[in-house]
């Protein structure tokens, strides 16, 4: 055993939060990982009866796109102590991810109307769950923007919080990927 | 609530205000700790009870009007889900991980204590949810703590019907949560708040086990999640996850399709990493012990942190030995049977390790060193007959006897027991300042260890028999003998003596409070860091105004030339007193 003091290092160079998000994120991963192997699984059994995916969740992707958009902005913002580009990437971040649940909502009021219960096929209920599980993440993340933001619309000019601002952005994009993943797989099989 | 009033080091500190703020929503880790240890220690002696009734009914038929079938049945299920999840999971790593990583670290806190008191007040939730279960109208489930659907949610099984199954999955999903905030919480504080000169391989064992146990259960508790989700919406919305055709009195439910084998994928997927969570903070436990009862440094530390990252990464690929008998291919059943054999061998590092720390040694015969001791051939026992039941061929006749009732609580129920036992006796004077009573201690071990022997040990040899787990009533199968019923009585009334000792160690624990010998800062003369702190029980931020700074691995004991038989991990070679 070496007999004297290692130096302090951070592990990877990363602070707290950062650490805290990354692993939160593997964790949310796994979860997502098992979501999509039941329904791997399940699909292929004889009563799997896909359901049409309604075409306002291509309208939807597009605000998730937007919503990472507006965080990536905000992110060069912050680095870039622009006070005001930091605010309006924010701003339009939070636009567009309300615009995509209630998106999400509608479409599922779309499918619901026109037969597609909940329970009437596993095809259905997977849908209905992978999406509602995919928003309630979303949802998550827009906790922590109201904080976020708040922070930024409070400080000023010298409180950007760059180290927040784009921790919150890498959650975003990340649910931006999971998004992606999951509607490819709704949509070819 | 101002958090920020005092800052070391550029840490801020949680500053408590009046009693509220320093007692019941503290967020100092060893407050909650203690929280997590006194629910956790709750819940277990309720679970405890339970499975006393079902002893009574096993030993004495029919002597309880009140222990009928459907009673039973969910006597067994909470029972088990009782202790693997909400004792020992928790207390291992809510109560051990959230006292000792700051304090052997050397860190003031938790990365982030108001997550850290989220995560108990959570905890604390799923046990009030779990507890509201035996209050609702049917009752708990009595599914078995598998939860195996389609039984678990049809009318028929206890609580199937009612809201005792919903309660179980709610409980279970708010429990998730709170052990993933704790989780992240424990992963965090190893990898970025360790003090100056703590590398990750001077970290003590335990700290290395309870941070491999917090991956593994982050990693797998979100299978169980998902189970849970998916079943809730099986049980309420009616949907066919897992629910296939099923019949019931010629009608046909409005069930069809599912997989109830999913289920079954997706519980054990998280449940066989659940005996890890488990069993790796019991070996930590042992590994600190041992080495400080034994007065020597402990054997190997570098295998025993790459056995332990070994055990963690195989736990992954062994779910399926638990599931031989549902049907499996049986080149699939080969596979799982040859992981489930080479995860004995990083385990057997470990024992073996064990042993040869204890070789040559100045045994202190110490109640944590009984304790130990008692780990030692416990494990080894269950173990044991682990490699009979992880054979497909032996596993197929000896499923679901009593074989396996043996074997699993001899290895995930008494074993951890007795390490825990240990570490509440090791660690006690550190969080009260004062000592155990000796001799209650070691009355208790013996009745605790011979006690679930001659509990454990019959169970084998009934389990040869045939005899199947689970049944209400061994009474009317012509295949099981007389003896069976005798020896169930036996194990019966040595259950109901090993359960009332349990009240001297509760007893111990009060009254040495206030009565129990003023412990030294550091009793038993070890090395890590949580006995160097400036006051005996560690303040609030633990450590004063300087942070300690790490020099040494946490085993030096008996170091050549020097007058103590040990040597802090905080002191410099410089200032080591020579014989």
């Amino acid at each position: 055993m070496n007999n004297y003091p290692a130096s302090e290092k951070a592990f990877l160079g990363l602070n707290h939060a950062q650490v805290f998000v990354y692993v939160l994120m593997t964790v949310i991963s796994i979860l997502f990982l098992f979501i999509t192997n039941a329904y791997l699984f399940r699909m292929n059994f004889q009563d799997w009866s896909p359901v049409p995916i309604p075409s306002l969740l291509w309208f939807n992707t597009i605000c998730l796109v937007l919503a990472s958009v507006g965080m990536a902005w905000s992110k060069s913002g912050a680095k870039a102590s622009d006070h005001q580009k930091t605010k309006v990437g924010l701003a339009m971040a939070g636009v567009f991810v309300v615009t995509f649940v209630s998106g999400q909502t509608w479409a599922w009021q779309e499918l619901n109307s026109s037969g597609y219960f909940l329970s009437s096929n596993p095809a259905n209920t997977f849908f209905y769950l992978i999406t509602a599980l995919h928003a309630f993440h979303v949802l998550g993340g827009l906790v922590a923007w109201f904080v976020v933001t708040f922070k930024v619309f409070k400080g000023d000019a010298t409180m950007l919080q760059p180290e927040s601002v784009g921790l919150l952005g890498a959650y975003w994009h990340y649910m931006l990927l999971v998004w992606g993943v999951l509607f490819a797989m709704l949509i070819t099989t | 609530m101002d958090q920020n009033s005092a800052t070391y080091e550029g840490q801020k500190m949680y500053d408590p205000k009046g009693w509220w703020d320093t007692y019941v929503f503290s967020q100092d880790h060893k407050v909650i700790a203690l929280q997590y240890v006194c629910v956790a220690l709750a819940i277990g002696l309720t679970g405890m009870f339970l499975s006393l009734l079902m002893r009574m009914q096993l030993g004495f038929p029919g002597l309880f009007e009140s222990i009928d079938a459907g009673s039973y049945y969910q006597d067994v299920t909470m029972h088990g889900m009782i202790m693997v999840i909400y004792l020992l999971t928790a207390l291992f790593l809510g109560g051990f991980g959230n006292y000792l990583i700051p304090l052997m670290l050397g860190c003031r806190d938790m990365a982030f204590p108001f997550v850290n008191m989220l995560s108990f007040w959570m905890y604390f939730l799923s046990v009030i949810i779990l507890v509201a279960s035996f209050f609702v109208e049917s009752g708990p489930t009595g599914a078995g703590w598998t939860l195996y659907p389609p039984q678990s949610i049809l009318e028929g099984t206890p609580g199937g019907d009612g809201a005792g199954i919903i309660l179980m999955l709610a409980s279970l999903a708010v429990f998730i949560i709170a052990f993933t905030m704790g989780g992240l919480n424990y992963i965090t504080t190893v990898l970025q708040s360790r003090a100056k000169g703590m590398t990750l391989m001077r970290m003590p064992l335990i700290i290395w086990c309870i941070f491999l146990a917090t991956f593994l259960g982050l990693l797998a508790f979100p299978a169980l999640l998902v189970g849970a989700i998916m079943l809730i919406f099986d049980r309420v919305l009616e949907t066919s996850f897992f629910m296939p055709e099923i019949f019931k009195g010629g009608e046909v439910l409005d069930y069809g399709g599912g997989s109830p084998v999913l289920f079954q994928h997706l519980f054990w997927f998280f449940g066989h990493p659940e005996v890890y969570i488990i069993a790796l903070p019991a070996f930590g436990i042992i590994s600190e012990l041992i080495s400080v009862h034994a007065r020597k440094n402990i054997f190997g530390y570098n295998m025993m942190v790459w056995a332990l990252i070994a055990i963690a990464g195989i736990a992954f690929i062994v779910w399926a030995h638990h599931m031989y008998v549902a049907g499996m291919n049986p080149y699939l059943g080969f596979f799982f049977a040859t992981t489930t054999l080479i995860i004995a061998v990083p385990t057997a590092i470990k024992v073996y390790n064990w042993v040869l720390t204890l070789w040559n040694a100045n045994i202190k015969m110490t109640v944590p060193m009984l304790y130990c001791l008692a780990f030692l051939v416990t494990f080894l026992n269950g173990g044991l007959t682990g490699l009979f039941l992880g054979n497909v061929a032996v596993d197929v006749p000896l499923s679901d006897t009593y074989f396996v009732v043996g074997h699993f609580h001899m290895v995930m129920a008494v074993s951890p027991v007795l390490a825990l036992y240990g570490g509440l006796y090791h660690w006690y004077p550190s969080v009260t300042g004062r000592m155990l009573n000796d001799t209650l201690g070691k009355i208790h071990f013996w009745i605790t260890f011979i006690g679930t022997y001659l509990i454990y040990f019959p169970m084998h040899y009934i389990g040869f028999l045939g005899v199947p787990r689970r049944y209400y009533s061994n009474e009317q199968y012509d295949f099981i003998p007389q003896s069976v019923a005798d020896l169930n009585q036996f194990i019966t009334i040595c259950a109901l003596i090993v359960g009332l000792a349990q009240f001297i160690l509760l007893y111990n624990f009060i009254v040495s409070l206030k009565k129990g010998a003023i412990a030294s800062k550091n009793p038993w003369g070890a090395c890590t860091l949580e006995w160097q702190a400036l006051e005996s029980p560690p303040g609030h931020g633990n450590w004063g105004e300087q942070l300690p700074v790490v020099y040494r691995w946490p085993y030096e004991y008996g170091l050549p030339g020097a007058k103590e038989d040990f040597i802090p991990q905080n002191v410099p070679d410089e200032q080591i007193v020579k014989a």
